[in-house]
């Protein structure tokens, strides 16, 4: 479990996150994406002092500003059992894949045909 | 560890996936956690985190839970030894006991960095801290 892969599981939960400033966001996740980059709804601000605070609706914060996130306890629980849930289906579903893997073996071979143009492209690019 | 295991971010944490260690960060602030995952820019997770604060013979924890650390704020992480961690010669207080002389340590390095880059900026010739690129 990445730690960016946990952030994505922690889309609508509670967080607290502490920019570089010391400044402090306390907020339901919205979104996020592979820079950290984070979108927030229903957010306190509080400032590096802790002497201010701002309700904001919804913000955007830049992944590079952030120090921390401070995530709910039980999410490495929650996500563990997500995974074998996951593992579990997949394994359901990949005796079915087994299956038309079986299948599709001629398929692959009827793909030989599709193999010729395919034969004629390398040999013109050996020749050039 | 392993030689065959090449000294990376990845390679050298991989030894220290779930175990208890001590996490230093830019800011300053010591934490205490379990690691449990990490990636290439050393951002980590820990698990049942505390944050530690020390003054004189002194120090204390406050609990804070699960965190997700991004690797550019982190200064060191090292693995805390479970048997001796408990021989260590200082004695817990309650937090709110020293989080006031904490602050005002806090407070006395800052000014004594701030008098130490001003002189090395004024006079040794070198550049300031907190420039282009630098968050903090």
């Amino acid at each position: 479990m990445l730690p960016l892969s946990l952030l994505n599981a922690a889309q609508n939960k509670p967080m607290l996150v502490e920019l570089k400033n010391g400044e402090t966001f306390n907020g339901h996740l919205v979104n996020c994406d592979n820079f950290m980059n984070i979108t927030l709804r229903e957010v306190y601000q509080t400032n590096a002092e802790a002497d201010r605070f701002f309700k904001l609706k919804e913000c955007y914060i830049r992944g590079s500003t952030i120090k921390y996130l401070r995530i709910p306890d039980n999410l490495l629980d929650v996500v563990k059992e997500e995974q074998n849930r996951a593992r579990e289906a997949n394994r359901g579903g990949r005796g079915v894949v087994t299956g038309n893997r079986g299948r599709g073996l001629p398929a692959r071979g009827a793909r030989g045909t599709r193999g010729g143009p395919a034969r004629s492209v390398r040999g013109r690019g050996r020749g050039a | 560890m392993d030689s065959l295991i090449p000294f990376t971010t990845s390679g050298a944490l991989m030894d220290c996936v779930d175990r208890k260690m001590l996490v230093i960060l830019r800011d300053g602030r010591k934490l205490h956690g379990v690691l449990r995952s990490y990636d290439q820019f050393a951002n980590l997770v820990l698990e049942d985190t505390v944050e530690r604060i020390y003054h004189g013979n002194a120090f204390a924890e406050s609990w804070y839970g699960l965190y997700l650390i991004r690797g550019e704020n982190v200064v060191l992480i090292g693995e805390i030894d479970l048997d001796q961690e408990d021989d260590v010669p200082l004695k817990q207080v309650d937090y709110n006991v020293l989080e006031p002389y904490h602050k005002e340590d806090v407070e006395d390095k800052k000014h004594r960095e701030e008098a130490k880059s001003q002189v090395l900026f004024e006079e040794k010739g070198f550049s300031k801290e907190g420039g282009e690129g630098d968050g903090y």
